[in-house]
Formats: structure tokens, sequence, C-alpha cells
């Protein structure tokens, strides 16, 4: 094809866009919208698998042993512990250490309360360290039934509801994707027959002076180039502006970081590119083709 | 050239448009198409631009045999016909320059020959200080040479003009028709479909009058017009 027709095509293109501008806007928000759903659930499902690993890695399970078991049994726990395929780390902690630990804790006001306190009052204990934290209910219950355990302690509460969210989230966005999708569809599909429509005559025209398949369809895929560019363009703003939003609020609400520490969430920075080259290539595989296949559905060359 | 070897074709809904027609129109030509309306003159037209394809027989246009032609042949054939239709089918946002130009550029013609050949073929239809206009601008028989010269800008082989004074005040179809004999004495075969029984009589030269899906009558007569017979 020459340049100066490629040019051509190009400038139909825009003009189809601006001609049929109320129905090239719809498909702008339809897919703009669609990008940033799932825009927004990849970086929430990246962000609480962040958080359920920072979770993880710090996360231990205190195994308590009973008070009256014999030293063999516990060097038999530990040993079973240790072949647990969902246990990456077992460290015996003594009934003196804990104590000593639990005191350090405390000020010199606060220890003068613990004078009354002669006895050690804390039992032996395994911390040991799981490797999947969605298997953690299952690993606390088989460690439970172990002989010479009295109880197991683990912090699992924030963690099972932090993989719940992900599930539901998970789940949720994926089906008001697909939806968006169906829709996104239908939008282009319509605002491309509309744009036939407005084009009829130069359609009948060019038939009749034997333009080729390719000429008659360019001008629609450029229309839905540009709306993939322009969504894509837009979604990445929107992202860009709500995150930062989200993440400032995360590493400077003293609470947020008493629970997730610094590092909870992904910077944007890291991530910046990716989201961009994503809904670019999404954004523009999505319109492009969409009006691709409602040209060639409607347009009877 | 255009010839039909025992050609039928019955539309979708049953409707049979034409029956074993055979007819041939040799190239340089120049043949006028008469018919009451739903004698099959439509259904002639079609066939030859391939909209539609031939229950039965075969059409060749100009080399085609459209029966077999591929797909993405039929721009190709298309390139060697210029059609004409009585309501012109202008675009009204485009000048007649590029109304003309129009059916280049979708050709991918290069842009200096396009600069070259427009002003030429609108100065053969005589509307060189109109390349400016407008369409809505322009008198019917004014947009009706609009249309010819762009049917005639790609040079092709065929010119089918589908009832081109149906929109034209009667003293203009004169020059309508003129200028359609002019560009036949320059090789072009043309087929002129028409119900306008004074021009035929006027002119004269080869009717093909289309009656019911067959062809009632095909010869030479006369015109009143001696001098346009070649």
């Amino acid at each position: 094809m020459r340049v100066s027709s490629f040019k051509y095509l190009v400038k139909q293109g825009f003009a189809g866009l601006w001609y049929n501008r109320i129905n090239s806007f719809a498909s702008l928000c339809v897919v703009t919208i669609s990008l940033m759903m799932v825009g927004i659930s990849v970086l929430l499902s990246m962000n609480i698998n962040r958080m359920i690993g920072s979770i993880e890695s710090r996360n231990e399970v205190i195994v308590v042993i009973s008070d009256n078991a014999p030293e063999n049994n516990v060097n038999l726990l530990g040993e079973e512990l240790a072949k647990n395929p969902n246990v990456s780390e077992v460290n015996f902690h003594s009934r003196d250490e804990a104590w000593q630990d639990l005191l350090s804790t405390f000020s010199e006001e606060e220890l003068q309360d613990f004078r009354y306190i002669t006895e050690n009052p804390l039992p032996d204990c395994y911390r040991i360290r799981v490797k999947d934290i969605d298997e953690l209910s299952k690993t606390v219950s088989q460690i439970s039934t172990l002989e010479a355990v009295d109880s197991v302690q683990s912090p699992d509460d924030f963690a099972s509801i932090l993989v719940g969210i992900r599930n539901v989230t998970t789940l949720l966005f994926t089906a008001v994707i697909i939806a968006l999708l169906v829709v996104c569809f239908i939008i282009i599909s319509n605002t491309t027959k509309t744009s036939v429509y407005a084009r009829r005559r130069e359609i009948n025209i060019m038939r009749y002076v034997g333009a080729s398949k390719p000429f008659i369809e360019i001008p629609f895929f450029v229309e839905g180039l540009i709306i993939g560019i322009l969504s894509a363009a837009i979604s990445f703003g929107i992202t860009w502006f709500a995150y930062h939003e989200v993440f400032s609020m995360f590493s400077t609400d003293v609470s947020m970081l008493s629970i997730f520490g610094f590092k909870a969430l992904i910077p944007f920075d890291e991530i910046a590119v990716k989201t961009a080259v994503a809904y670019l290539v999404v954004g523009v595989l999505l319109s492009s083709l969409g009006t691709v296949i409602a040209a060639r559905k409607h347009l009877k060359v | 050239m255009v010839e039909f070897k025992g050609v039928s074709y019955t539309y979708p809904t049953g409707q049979h448009a034409l029956n074993r027609v055979n007819l041939k129109i040799d190239d340089g030509e120049f043949a006028f198409v008469v018919g009451a309306n739903g004698a099959g003159k439509s259904t002639l037209i079609k066939l030859i631009l391939r909209e539609i394809t031939a229950t039965e027989g075969d059409v060749i246009v100009n080399g085609f045999d459209l029966s077999k032609i591929k797909q993405r042949k039929i721009p190709k054939l298309r390139r060697t016909i210029g059609v004409v239709f009585q309501d012109f089918r202008l675009i009204p946002n485009l000048t007649v320059y590029d109304n003309v130009a129009f059916a280049l550029r979708v050709i991918d013609a290069p842009t200096r020959y396009i600069r070259t050949r427009v002003p030429y073929v609108i100065s053969l239809v005589g509307l060189t200080n109109k390349a400016k206009s407008y369409p809505n601008d322009l008198s019917g028989g004014e947009q009706q040479r609009v249309a010819l010269a762009r049917a005639l800008v790609n040079d092709p082989q065929l010119i089918i003009a589908d009832e081109p004074t149906g929109n034209v005040d009667p003293a203009r179809s004169f020059e309508i028709v003129d200028l359609l004999k002019a560009i036949n004495a320059c090789g072009t075969t043309v087929m002129m479909v028409t119900h306008q029984h004074e021009l035929v009589k006027y002119f004269g030269g080869r009717i093909i009058n289309i009656n019911s899906g067959t062809i009632a009558f095909d010869e030479v007569i006369g015109g009143a017009d001696e001098s346009q017979q070649l």
C-alpha cells in the first residue's frame, strides 16, 4: 500500500470517529471501564498476595507442649513436626527462654507487677513456620493430633481473611469482567454499525469502483485502534492517581503500618510499565478486534 | 465484453428474475437495454457487477468468469467497469473534484496520477469551472456528469449506465447520452438501461428488450439522428 493511501485511510478513521462521536464516546467509556476493572482486580490480587506473603514470612505457629510430657516424647514431636510437608522451620523454645523474652518486653516499672509470680507459668513450645498459608488450618489440625501437644496457636485468622478476600474478589472481578467484555463487544459492535451506516454512501461507491476489502475495512480498524489507545491512556492515568492515593494511605496510616508493615503494597513505579503495556495491549486488542469483527458482520463487501 | 450463456437467476424468495438468457455485447459496442419494471434489467446489472451469482449458466465480463471468480478478485473485476446510477450517488460533503478523485484514492492509485487524471476527466464532461462546487449546488444533469466522470476516471473497459437520465430533465438527457456516445466512440463498451423510448428512438443502435426474464427483442435499429451512428 502507498504512503498516501495509508495517510488517507488513517484520516478516514479519525473522520469516522468524529462523525460518530457520541457512539465513539460510549465505546471509549466502556472500554476504559473494562480496562480499569481488569487492572484493579489484577493490582488488588497482586497486593493481597504480597500482604499474605509478608504475613506468611513472619507467620509463626506456636506448638505448646504438654506440661508433663516426657523429654523423649518432646524430641519425637520435634522430628514429627519437621516431617510435615508444610513446615519449613522448627525451633524449640524452652519455657525459661519464653519467660525471659516476655519479661524483656516490659519496662522496670511494669516489672514490679511481676514480683509475686515466683514460678514460671509458661510452657515449653516449638515455634514453626509454614510454607503455604492457604494450607495453614489443615496443618494446624494435623499438628493438634500429635502426641505431647497441648495446643496449637496460630495467628491465622487474619491470613485466612486475606485469602478469603482474595478468592472472593478474584471470583467477583472475573464475573464482572466477563460481563463487561460482553457489554464492550455489544457497544463496539453498535458503534461500528452506526459508523458503517454513516459511511454507507462511501462504502457503496467504494464497492462499485473496486476498492479492495482491506481498503474498506481499515478506517474502521483505525477507529477501533484510536479508541483502544485512548482508553488505555485514560485507564492508566486514573489507575496511577488512585493507586498513589491508596499507597500513601497505607504508608502514612499508623494502624495500617502496624498490620502490614512498610512494604505491604507494591510501589507503583515497580509496576507502571507493566500496567501501561497491559492496558495498551488489552485495550487495542479489545476495541480493534471488536470493530473489525463488527465491520465484517455489517459490511457486505 | 459481456457474455451471458443460458443464465437464469432465481431470488431467494423464489421469484424467477431471469430465465436462460443468452446475450453478448462485444467490446466497443453501445447497447440500450429496455424493458418494463421488474422485467429483469436490474438483475442483469447485478449479475454483471457480481453482486449476485447466476443460479444457472455462465456470465463472463471483461474476461472474468463470474461463476468461478474468487471473492478477493471481485474488486479487480469492478475496476474494469464504471457504473452510473439514476440517483447519481455522489458524496454530498465532497467537492466535484474530490468525488471523482475518491474513486481513484480508494483503489490505491498514486497521488501524482490522481492530480493529473481527475482534472482531465472533469474537463471531458465539461465541468472544469465547477470542480470546487458541492453536488447539492449542481443541477441534475451536472450531477450526473460528475457521476459519469467518476465512472470514467479509472479508465474502465465497460460503462454501465442504469437509467442515467431518470433524474435529469428531458432536454439535458440528450446531453448525457451524447456524452456516453462520445465515450463509446473512444472504444469503451457502453450498456445503458433506460425507460425513455424517445431517447432510444432518437439515437437508435442496438436495442435489447427484456420482458419477464427473457430477451424479447435484440436488434439494431436506425435512429432519428443518423449522425450519431458510427
